[in-house]
């Protein structure tokens, strides 16, 4: 355990000394801060169904910096250590491979979570500036930001996954990008032709449906389901990294 | 110390180290000597517990590296070639990330971190960031990351790569001084360094061992001839009768002026004919400014060696 300690303790330094954690916190700050605006003047136009929590968590902005925040959190884990080569240092000190992927996963994770934090101080000032004029439903708060989390750190797996394949940061990025925007897509596909599909198949489509997802959870509906989708999905990119990074231990 | 039986290691088709069979005793300094591309690396990555062997066994200490690999490499301090570290660290900040993963604790931590800095001359850079450190630093900071869990076995994959003479010598020192502690593998393809360090040496080539020797054992049973070196004064050329002496091989005349004749002579090894050549001068009535013998180095066994394997003798 305290080899994975000092392991996350590391992974964590470099966030914070790269300039990497600082630009991926200002751009989710920014696209929150307008996507919050946006969610404001849908309410502001016309009456509407949803909360401003749903609004926000709508706005085509929100999806951006989505997308963009996993490639740049999770590029550089694996990448950057078989380039400079010191996973060789690495995997001669006495350390498992399970520590060294847990240690990078966690490390994503954490950034992960204090960068969406900011993001709350907007509804927070919303309330404090109206005097709670302007109702927040805490339970679909609670409920959006548990779904991020879980969208989050599947993606985050699949991103240390594209990072354990290669050793340039920048075909890592677009791997994970990519596998990340085709998962989404596949929701949105299945959603879109939906309409013309059997009963079951639908039923089967919004499983893995992201959007779906979102717009349960804004609505403060938590569902299990997607909870251990996205947790089993995790569970198995993460053992794939493993796989890929003991692969050089087991190839004779 | 480490017991290397049948090693090998295939990659795709191609076997890097064939059927390697060695053993290295503790307290001992080895160096593995080849050309580049030999298989030392992949010996060393193996012997490391950094990646498994296709077949044969290797144990250090009594522990194999693949079963025991763990065991292995607490036991074992490696230093990769090329001296790989995190770029973004300071040099004390790293050596306390890897004394912490390799398991040392609190007092102990800091106490083994300023010591090994001391020892490899680090510690006035030690709040320097490793990316703007010269590579002899670098090289350096490398070795105090091997040294600092006090390993019983040391593998030093090149660790004199890059660096300029002064701190070739400077590293040379300091692995000499670290013989009472340690059992020290490296390799290098510079043979005057293993000939200045090591106790034995193993020529590798081709994944194969060549010869396994001491330096000066390797040299002294070497086909390959030592040249004795006369400059004398004489009145006509002396080649023929130097050529007469027993034990010369082969008389070649370097240069000549006023009077003065150099003469290279290849006698057989294990001859020494220096004074026979004084005897003749002084019968003969030559005078004589030089008389020396060059005897022959790991370069010339080496070179021989490798040519044996291909067939051509380059000494005659």
């Amino acid at each position: 355990m305290r080899v994975f300690w000092t392991l996350l303790k590391k992974e964590l330094r470099a966030f914070f000394v790269s300039p990497v954690a600082y630009i991926v916190l200002a751009l989710v700050m920014v696209l929150g801060g307008v996507s919050f605006k946006a969610a404001l003047s849908v309410l502001e136009s016309a009456p509407s169904e949803g909360s401003i929590v749903t609004w926000t968590f709508h706005a085509q902005w929100f999806w951006l910096s989505y997308f963009f925040v996993f490639p740049l959190l999770t590029m550089r884990l694996f990448a950057e250590e078989k380039k400079l080569g010191t996973l060789e240092t690495l995997f001669t000190a006495p350390v498992r491979a399970w520590q060294v992927v847990g240690a990078k996963f966690t490390a994503a994770m954490v950034l992960y979570a204090v960068i969406w934090l900011p993001s709350l101080g907007n509804f927070w000032l919303l309330d404090w500036i109206t005097g709670g004029k302007v109702e927040i439903p805490v339970g679909a708060l609670r409920g959006s930001y548990l779904i991020l989390f879980a969208m989050g750190v599947f993606n985050l797996a699949m991103g240390c996954f594209a990072s354990s394949l290669t050793s340039n940061q920048i075909v890592a990025a677009v791997i994970s990008f990519t596998m990340s925007v085709l998962h989404f897509l596949l929701g949105v596909f299945a959603l879109v032709v939906g309409r013309r599909l059997p009963e079951s198949m639908v039923e089967a489509v919004h499983y893995v449906a992201s959007v779906e997802h979102i717009r349960l959870f804004t609505q403060g509906l938590i569902d299990t389901r997607p909870l251990i989708y996205y947790a089993s999905l995790t569970l198995l990119f993460l053992t794939l990294t493993h796989q890929v990074v003991e692969f050089r231990r087991w190839k004779l | 110390m480490i017991h290397v039986h049948e090693l090998t290691k295939q990659y795709a088709g191609r076997t890097a180290v064939d059927r390697l069979s060695f053993d290295v005793e503790a307290g001992e300094i080895v160096g593995f000597l080849g050309p580049n591309g030999a298989g030392k690396s992949t010996t060393m990555r193996i012997l490391s517990g950094y990646m498994p062997p296709t077949s044969g066994m290797a144990m250090v200490d009594g522990h194999d590296v693949f079963r025991e690999s763990l065991e292995v490499r607490r036991k074992v301090g490696y230093m990769p070639e090329m001296a790989p570290l995190y770029h973004d660290m300071r040099v004390k900040e790293y050596l306390h990330f890897r004394a912490e993963l390799k398991g040392l604790r609190g007092r102990d931590l800091r106490h083994r971190t300023g010591e090994v800095m001391e020892l490899c001359a680090v510690t006035d850079v030690r709040r320097r960031v490793i990316a703007n450190l010269s590579k002899g630093f670098k090289q350096r900071v490398a070795l105090a990351d091997a040294l600092i869990h006090r390993p019983k076995l040391l593998i030093l994959d090149e660790p004199t790569n890059g660096l300029d003479p002064t701190q070739i010598r400077g590293v040379r020192e300091l692995l000499r001084s670290l013989r009472e502690q340690h059992t020290i593998l490296l390799s290098t393809h510079i043979l005057h360094e293993v000939e200045q360090t090591c106790d034995r040496v193993i020529m590798i080539h081709e994944g194969k061992i060549q010869a396994c020797d001491t330096p000066r054992n390797l040299t002294r049973s070497l086909r390959a001839t030592s040249l004795v070196h006369v400059e004398l004064q004489s009145a006509t050329d002396v080649a023929k009768e130097l050529e007469a002496l027993p034990g010369v091989r082969k008389v070649m005349t370097s240069k000549t002026d006023k009077g003065w004749r150099a003469y290279a002579l290849r006698v057989e090894s294990q001859t020494d004919i220096r004074e026979s050549v004084l005897d003749l001068a002084t019968a003969k009535g030559w005078r004589i400014r030089e008389l020396h013998r060059q005897l022959p180095t790991l370069e010339d066994v080496f070179v021989e060696l490798a040519a044996a394997d291909s067939g051509a003798r380059p000494f005659g």
